[in-house]
């Protein structure tokens, strides 16, 4: 840990500066201690998640090669179904939602403070509370549309669609209240139409603050883990999240080896994901934060 | 003012018909498909989208719809529809033993009331048709007597009234025409439903066989009159207590399984008040519940905050420290949590390895509770990092500037000026992450499982359990599934949440500071 400023002179070593570097590397080793571990398991064949002695005695892939070559575990499948409804919901959702939002945001209308209240309460409640409602419902509508009905990814994803409705319209109307007025202004007078406005002006202004939306929303459909597991029953149709579970869950036992080698594969294209839109992400948290 | 709103254009216009030509196409084939089904619910649900629809898109005036009509559908219908439904459920008693209607109930307990008799008495048994009615003979196996009977009654045959054959059985009677075996086969359901009551109500005979039938007697007879049950051996009579359930009016309680789904109003409310079986770990929950995401929320900010001042100084390495502390955030959640609950096992964890231990974590409920914190901790702490020191460098520079020329030194600075701004830029966030932390399902469900649990003193609130996984186990729980119970524990989780939210947004003006 040494400062290669050679610029500056060096600040002295104060109780203060010797604190600060002690927690940050305190909070370094609590945040790497598990990304090490599940890394170590991968490339090992124990099983467990925990070595004797922390340094791995050698690598060996056979946890990976289980996830492609064993037919009880679709690990492929299983990635591509959790792609497929968090990449449809995502995009879906921040179309229907921007559209919403920016009737929220700039048109008035009978209903609209009425409205913008039960959108609130809306958002706060996590779709699973109404868990058993939903389960019913599906179940009558797979007796007519087994395509949307219980069991089917596509009536998994119009659940997603409905959850994910409410926050993202009330974040949404929160960055469009950013966006300057004016701008649409100038387009009426020069006789552009509410859609034309929409399409041509808002919608490319608004465009880095939806790929946040859209980013957020992917996530958080690809740790969706309790719905996915009641309506998606079937081992090929899992989501990879429930299929990981299953590893490690009471049914299959303690797999944790594949478990980790998963958790990898599975996490690579969604921190790279992160750490690409970093800038954006945290730009739109912290305009969410001074905001309000 | 909204004279040019709405498509222009002839390319718009064609696109917005094929667009909507396409869409109303789809809702005709669901309507049809639900016609077909006799769904009568979703006909009226695909009709009435089908008329929104197509007023909202074609009609000149409301432009605001054009927007939020997608956006409202789905709220309506995967939303609003499932929380009315939760609303209703919570007002009757549904649960493992009250599922089915009155009359599902009533029909199987008569049909468990059913018993052989004590004779244990068999009949060989002819089905055929007598004046067009499925008719039966029969010859008692023991005794050789034969009778000849239908859905409404059995009478005796008098010998030499009907044929036998060499062992005596009656085979043939005047009016009488036997079944081929193909009219039988067909006839399958009909000769499960014939049930032949006895004179006197002594008992109904029934076939087990297409050659074969037994003799049971009835525990339980029903006058639909009085709506009661009364047990034919006892005499004893069961009312419906108006909750689902006949029971005895001498001594309540003493209930007859199954019961049927009743309405009983706010009972499944008052249960969590003053029935002590769920009040007691409805409050233990409850009380949990709420200083996990207090403390939770304090753990994370606290640590956020005093990352984000530390490295807001120059300090080096400011960059590989950030990008490494910001990693929990980026990794997904589910994975995390699972990856912690490995690593607290007793035998191989990497914890207990790590500190040469043996602790058993999750069979502790302080231990547990610990985890639950240092876990949510780890998942938490960079979002709060993030949002502090997005929210340090908001504080304007002129603010510290001017301090600082009248004297304030950098820790005064911070304290005075900088932590109280940011705090009140913050505390939006804050209630909202409380919000979602009462309710992170997630997290307990996966890392503990609500647990430990005291199974053996047949409780199933565990030392972890929050709310929501409390309502899932009430829900869904293996043994004894009571869905009144847990959509009333859903509604009360909304209500908390849902003042909580108002409150804050009242408390930022959010809803007046837009025109």
């Amino acid at each position: 840990m040494k400062t290669q400023s050679s610029k500056k002179p060096r600040k002295p070593l104060t109780k203060g500066r010797i604190f600060s570097h002690l927690f940050v590397w305190v909070l370094i080793l609590f945040t790497v201690f598990p990304i090490y571990i599940v890394i170590e398991s991968s490339f090992n064949t124990t099983g467990l998640l925990s070595t004797n002695s922390f340094i791995p005695h050698g690598i060996s892939l056979s946890n990976f090669r289980i996830l492609f070559h064993d037919p009880a575990v679709p690990f492929s499948h299983w990635m591509l179904n959790s792609f497929i409804l968090a990449t449809a919901n995502s995009i879906i959702s921040v179309f229907v939602g921007a559209a919403a939002a920016f009737a929220f945001s700039r048109m008035k209308f009978r209903g609209r403070k009425s409205g913008l209240q039960a959108l609130l309460l809306v958002q706060v409640f996590p779709s699973f509370l109404a868990i058993a409602a939903i389960y019913v419902m599906m179940e009558r509508i797979y007796t007519v549309f087994p395509s949307f009905g219980l069991g089917s990814m596509g009536g998994l994803l119009l659940i997603y669609l409905g959850g994910s409705m409410g926050v993202n319209v009330w974040l949404l109307r929160g960055y469009i209240n950013t966006i300057p007025m004016e701008l649409d202004e100038a387009a009426r007078i020069d006789g552009a139409s509410t859609t034309q406005i929409y399409w041509l002006i808002f919608f490319p202004l608004a465009a880095p603050v939806l790929a946040v939306t859209a980013l957020l929303t992917f996530i958080g459909t690809f740790n969706e883990f309790i719905l996915a597991s009641i309506f998606l029953t079937n081992v090929g149709q899992r989501t990879v999240a429930v299929g990981l579970e299953s590893f490690v869950g009471a049914a299959l036992g303690q797999n944790w080896g594949p478990f980790a080698a998963g958790s990898i594969l599975a996490s690579i294209p969604l921190v790279a994901l992160f750490l690409s839109l970093q800038r954006f992400i945290i730009g739109g948290l912290t305009q969410g934060a001074t905001k309000g | 003012m909204h004279r040019l709103s709405g498509f222009t254009g002839v390319k718009a216009l064609i696109a917005k018909v094929l667009f909507m030509a396409v869409v109303d196409a789809f809702l005709i084939w669901m309507f049809l498909a639900a016609v077909s089904k006799h769904s009568g619910v979703i006909q009226l649900v695909t009709a009435i989208i089908f008329l929104i629809v197509n007023y909202v898109y074609f009609a000149k005036k409301p432009v605001p719809f054009k927007f939020l009509t997608p956006g409202l559908i789905l709220m309506v219908l995967f939303i609003l529809i499932p929380v009315i439904y939760t609303i209703t459920m919570s007002a009757f008693n549904f649960q493992t033993g009250n599922e089915v209607s009155k009359d599902q109930a009533i029909t199987a307990l008569l049909a468990n009331g059913l018993q052989p008799d004590a004779n244990n008495t068999n009949y060989d048994m002819v089905l055929g048709s007598k004046g067009g009615v499925m008719t039966a003979l029969l010859t008692d196996t023991q005794t050789k007597k034969s009778f000849i009977g239908n859905n409404s009654s059995v009478v005796a045959l008098a010998p030499g009234s009907f044929t036998a054959n060499t062992n005596g059985d009656a085979v043939s009677a005047p009016g009488f025409t036997p079944y081929t075996a193909d009219q039988a086969a067909n006839l399958g359901d009909e000769i499960n439903a014939l049930k032949m009551p006895l004179p006197g109500g002594v008992g109904l005979i029934e076939p087990q066989t297409e050659t074969s039938a037994s003799l049971f007697t009835e525990e339980y007879t029903y006058n639909s009159k009085a709506d009661t049950l009364t047990n034919t051996s006892t005499g004893l009579v069961y009312k419906d207590n108006g909750d689902g359930n006949f029971e005895l009016s001498s001594s309540p309680h003493t209930k007859l399984y199954p019961g049927w789904k009743a309405f009983n109003g706010f009972s499944n409310y008052l249960h969590l008040l003053d029935n002590p079986e769920v009040r007691g770990p409805f409050i233990g929950v409850f009380i949990w519940t709420f200083c996990f995401s207090i403390i939770t929320v304090l753990m994370m900010f606290a640590v956020g905050l005093l990352l984000a001042i530390i490295l807001d100084q120059k300090i080096a390495l400011k960059r590989f420290y950030r990008s490494i502390l910001i990693l929990p955030y980026a990794i997904p959640s589910l994975m995390s949590i699972l990856i912690w609950r490995g690593m607290f096992q007793t035998q191989y964890g990497a914890v207990n390895t790590l500190f040469h231990t043996h602790i058993d974590f999750m069979d502790s409920p302080w231990f547990a509770k610990g985890i639950v914190l240092i876990v949510n901790l780890w998942l938490g702490f960079p979002y709060f990092y993030l949002i502090s020191s997005g929210a340090l460098q908001a504080v304007p520079a002129e603010l510290s500037e001017a301090a600082s020329i009248d004297g304030a030194n950098p820790a005064q600075i911070l304290r005075r000026i900088k932590l109280p701004l940011v705090l009140q830029i913050l505390s939006p966030l804050l209630i909202a992450s409380f919000a979602f932390n009462f309710n992170n399902f997630n997290l307990i469900y996966l890392l503990t499982g609500g647990g430990p649990t005291d199974v053996l003193h047949g409780k199933f609130a565990g030392g972890t359990d929050i709310l929501i996984t409390y309502t899932y186990k009430t829900a869904f729980n293996g043994n004894h599934q009571d869905f009144g119970m847990a959509s009333a524990i859903s509604m009360v989780i909304f209500v908390i949440i849902g003042l909580i939210s108002l409150w804050s947004i009242r408390r930022a003006n959010v809803l007046d500071n837009n025109s």
